[in-house]
């Protein structure tokens, strides 16, 4: 087994950890996922969660959802084309949603799962068998919309929230590391 | 590293490739170095047949459940699990393999990414728009704690009220009620806000509200339209109208507004507002008075004719018709005599005429002309409004005992509403009705006790009821306020729960319509999506919590499927009627009940047995025994305000889809050019909409589709806008309602208004 550097391990960990929050299912996961971060703003798990929900969960309308296909193919309905590109990347990685038609696919917190297992797979267990999807789920669908995604939910300055911006920025500087720090052939 | 983009594609896209890359990576033994997160190593990798997605589609049979006429039955595509496109079933000689606007946008519906997702919690206050994520059992807990709270402080639950109407008309739906009478005697919002004047003119009538299958209109000689738009809101039954037309049938559409069906007709009738019972009785007399009256039914059917005639000889005066309504009396004249001469003829209320505060005496005006024409009882004739004949289902989800012990109202019954609620014979008590149509003064003023914990389910009180401010008012101090729906809508934004609801694509359900004679069955096609549950779910798991807090509390089951109570609805006499003999023949598309022609027998429900003219019923209740003429409210401000639904949204549904929005993104209110002119008002001028209840900035449009004096608002929500016309709306009842659905309806279309140009 190859030894893992510490700068893959961070790597590793920011992701998970970005994971973690879009998948969090209440406040104290929430904290948990943003306290790892090394944030050091100060947030009631309250108010961290009711500031998380109004950006991306609702119930009102979100400032930005966090799905793909809200992005890529229509900025009202989920489930659509691009989820269901998303879902056959999925089965062709090898992976198993056992959310599926539950949690649209391409939710940020599972499409983000899937990068994180797949980069896994590569700096922690040495095996790059899988690692052309990788790039071709980062470059062709991760690329397409996350930044649209982080762009929307910024642009929404009125409702200042440093620890949205935060997990935005943190959102934002890892898609640009991995997007940079890998090259790109054709 | 680089990747090449073609490379993956093919292996996504190409099953032999596909196949191969599958097959090397089950042996490459990546598999079991996953390191786990929501997504699994796939296992089970099947290399053995090449991979090429689940390309065909799985149909499941779906209904259109919100209220509206055509109740559509629906044949919907599902591949792999995901929603592709309905159609309606071709089975259906009514629905007949179409739906409209609303019902084609179905996916986009289900698919909505606004659809309330989880259960959440506003943590900030009522309207402070904090939101917190809590499990269903956390939901549940406070809810049933709340509950058993108030119980034990008041010694009954009558401090719970629930407020449900037109958002899911499924016949399972009727669970949430029972959901209620699960946990005791509850306070019930009863009542209609939609049809219940013209449903007790009719009962007074016919002891019944029971219309002619629409499909029979294809064989009509003369129909009349009357305040009803079908051609947007039930073009269903615009086939048929067709047919008849094509065949030389004469259609006359009567409205105060220009309608799309008005554009259809052979003739367009334009009334004045409230007028309706007067020109019905002026025909009447018209016929009468020509010998063309069906003196022979009348004798052998009728009670109180001599009374109705001395009535009209005495009191209608012709002339006094036509400056009333506004019409010239030749016109009047031939419409009267040509539709008497025509057999068989009909006519079709609609539910707009009923809401004035004459809205019933309207009614059985025009049921009586009907019935002197001759025409009740007769195939392609009829005084049409709607009917629950086919209704006859069990409604086991809503007959559910009480919990031992529990008490209840002693004050004087009242009615229940659509469907009857089965009342315990050995018991003194009963559940507490409050006017629906009342909703915000009823919630207020209800005293011993007061009632502190609110369920609304299928509705959006916001947009159906009456005066905002005070809805606003009643929601904040209530302890307690759930709303269980689809979408974030005004009514949520009240609430202190929020419970995401299933739509009818992720349960089971059977359906009938109040105007058509089709059954559907409503399949499960999808699994529910994040973490919606259905009503009946929701039920179950509130009695389970009850149930572990204090035993015995609740008698709902605490566990359900929907397709097991589904099933329970159905009983042989559902079987008979609709010429099946099981409900699994459903699968292969709806059916229709066997051919019936109301009153064909000459047998009414009424107390004589008779079509009754004269009603001792009405006498006792409404104060008049025949169908005189009641003149309509006095104006209280410049403008007559109507607000008609709208062809794409039903009441406040879909009307926040985007394909609804491409169209009619913003409410308007059109006004007729003359008045427009008078006050210096230009198309697309905001103008300030006002009354003593409430004003309104709202976009101008210039039509003389409504008449001068009157100025037309649909009714609806419409998503991120604050617009809702019932602000300017007071509750002013209709003359009728009290009698069979427990409340009197309310007189939506007296409202009266000025406005300017802002
Ligand atoms: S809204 Fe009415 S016409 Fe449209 S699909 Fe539903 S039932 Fe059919």
């Amino acid at each position: 087994m190859q030894t893992i550097q510490p700068q893959d391990r961070s790597r590793l960990d920011e992701l998970k950890h970005l994971r973690d929050i879009f998948n969090a299912q209440n406040s104290k996961e929430l904290k948990i996922a943003f306290g790892a971060l090394h944030s050091c703003l100060e947030i009631s798990e309250e108010d961290l969660e009711v500031q998380f929900n109004r950006y991306f969960v609702g119930p009102m309308e979100p400032i930005a959802d966090p799905f793909a296909s809200i992005y890529i193919d229509d900025p009202d309905v989920v489930m659509s084309k691009s989820t269901l590109h998303v879902r056959e990347l999925y089965e062709t990685m090898g992976f198993t949603n056992p959310l599926k038609n539950i949690i649209p696919d391409d939710h940020l917190g599972v499409e983000l799962d899937a990068y994180y297992q797949l980069l896994y797979l590569e700096e922690a267990k040495g095996i790059t068998y899988l690692s052309d999807l990788r790039h071709y789920f980062l470059h062709e669908h991760l690329s397409l919309w996350v930044p649209r995604f982080i762009a929307r939910a910024l642009e929404h300055s009125e409702h200042d929230s440093k620890a949205m911006t935060f997990i935005l920025l943190q959102l934002k500087s890892l898609l640009i590391r991995e997007t940079t720090t890998q090259g790109v052939t054709a | 590293m680089s990747y090449s983009k073609e490379n993956v594609e093919s292996i996504v896209n190409n099953g032999l490739s596909r196949r191969s890359f599958l097959k090397g990576l089950a042996a490459s033994g990546v598999l079991s170095s996953f390191p786990g997160g929501i997504l699994q190593a796939n296992e089970d990798l099947n290399t053995k047949i090449p991979y090429l997605g689940e390309k065909s589609y799985k149909t499941f049979r779906n209904a259109c459940p919100r209220n509206c006429y055509d109740t559509c039955s629906i044949k919907t595509y599902v591949k792999d699990g995901v929603m592709q496109f309905i159609e309606g079933a071709t089975e259906s000689t009514y629905t007949r393999g179409g739906c409209c606007v609303k019902g084609n946008s179905y996916v986009k519906r289900v698919y909505s990414a606004r659809r309330l997702k989880f259960p959440m919690m506003q943590v900030g206050g009522k309207g402070s728009g904090n939101w917190k994520r809590i499990s269903w059992d956390q939901a549940m807990d406070i809810i049933a704690k709340k509950l058993l709270e108030m119980k034990k402080e008041d010694g009954t639950l009558l401090g719970a009220a629930l407020t449900k109407y037109s958002g899911n008309f499924g016949i399972t739906h009727y669970g949430i009620e029972g959901m209620f009478n699960s946990i005791g005697y509850t306070t019930r919002l009863a009542g209609t806000p939609c049809w219940p004047a013209g449903i007790d003119a009719q009962n007074l009538d016919m002891g019944d509200m029971w219309c002619n299958d629409p499909e029979e209109m294809k064989d009509s000689k003369f129909i009349i339209l009357w305040g009803v738009n079908p051609a947007s809101n039930s073009i269903h039954s615009m086939k048929y109208i067709y047919e008849a037309k094509k065949k030389g049938a004469k259609v006359v559409v009567i409205d105060p507004v220009f309608t799309e069906a008005a554009s259809k007709a052979s003739q367009y009738i334009q009334i004045k507002a409230g007028t309706d019972g007067l020109l019905a009785l002026g025909m009447a007399k018209i016929i009468i008075d020509a010998n063309l009256h069906d003196q022979k039914w009348l004798d052998a059917n009728s009670k109180g004719y001599k009374e109705y005639k001395a009535y009209l000889d005495k009191e209608i005066k012709l002339d006094n018709v036509s400056k009333i309504t506004g019409i010239p009396l030749a016109m009047i004249k031939e419409l009267a005599l040509s539709f008497a001469k025509a057999k068989p003829a009909t006519i079709w209320m609609g539910y707009g005429m009923q809401r004035h505060t004459n809205g019933g005496s309207m009614i059985r005006a025009i049921d009586a002309f009907v019935a002197v024409s001759g025409n009740i009882g007769k195939y392609a004739g009829g005084a049409r409004y709607g009917h629950l004949n086919t209704w006859g289902f069990n409604y086991a989800a809503l007959s559910m005992p009480k919990p031992e012990g529990s008490v209840g109202y002693t004050g004087p019954e009242g009615a229940k509403g659509d469907v009857a609620q089965g009342k315990d014979a050995k018991s003194n008590y009963t559940d507490r009705f409050l006017n629906i149509n009342k909703t915000a003064r009823e919630l207020i003023n209800a005293k011993e006790p007061k009632v502190r914990l609110l369920w609304v389910a299928c509705k959006n009180v916001f947009a159906q009821d009456f005066d905002r401010n005070q809805l606003i008012r009643a929601f904040q101090q209530l302890d307690l306020v759930v709303v269980a729906d689809q979408f974030f809508n005004e009514t949520a934004k009240w609430a202190d729960i929020v419970l995401p609801v299933a739509t009818q694509f992720e349960e089971y359900d059977v359906n009938v319509s109040y105007w058509h004679y089709w059954l559907t069955l409503n399949e499960q096609a999808i699994k529910p999506l994040f973490e919606v549950k259905s009503d009946l779910e929701i039920a179950a798991m509130l009695s389970k919590r009850m149930n572990q807090l204090q035993a015995g509390s609740c008698t709902f089951p605490q566990s359900v499927d929907t397709k097991a109570m589904m099933v329970k609805e159905f009983n042989p006499g559902i079987y008979e009627q609709f010429g099946i003999k099981s409900w699994e023949e459903l699968k292969n598309g709806p059916v229709k009940a066997k051919a019936v022609i109301p009153y064909a027998d000459g047998k009414f429900k009424t107390p004589s047995g008779k079509f009754e003219f004269y009603s001792d019923k009405a006498l006792e209740l409404f104060g008049s025994a025949l169908p005189t003429y009641l003149e309509v409210r006095k104006p209280y401000d410049k403008f007559r305000m109507t607000s008609p639904h709208s062809r794409w949204s039903l009441h406040s549904q879909f009307q926040n889809l985007e394909w609804m929005e491409d169209v009619h993104p913003e409410p308007y209110v059109y006004i007729n050019p003359d008045d427009a002119e008078a006050k210096m008002v230009k198309e697309g001028d905001t103008v300030a909409v006002f009354n003593k209840q409430g004003l309104l900035r709202v976009k101008a449009k210039l039509t003389d589709n409504v008449q001068a004096g009157t100025v037309l608002m649909y009714e609806q929500w419409y998503n991120n806008n604050i617009y809702n016309v019932n602000e300017l709306i007071d509750d002013t009842s209709s003359d009728m309602g009290a009698f069979k659905t427990g409340a009197p309806g309310v007189a939506l279309h007296d409202t009266f208004v000025n406005f300017r140009k802002l």
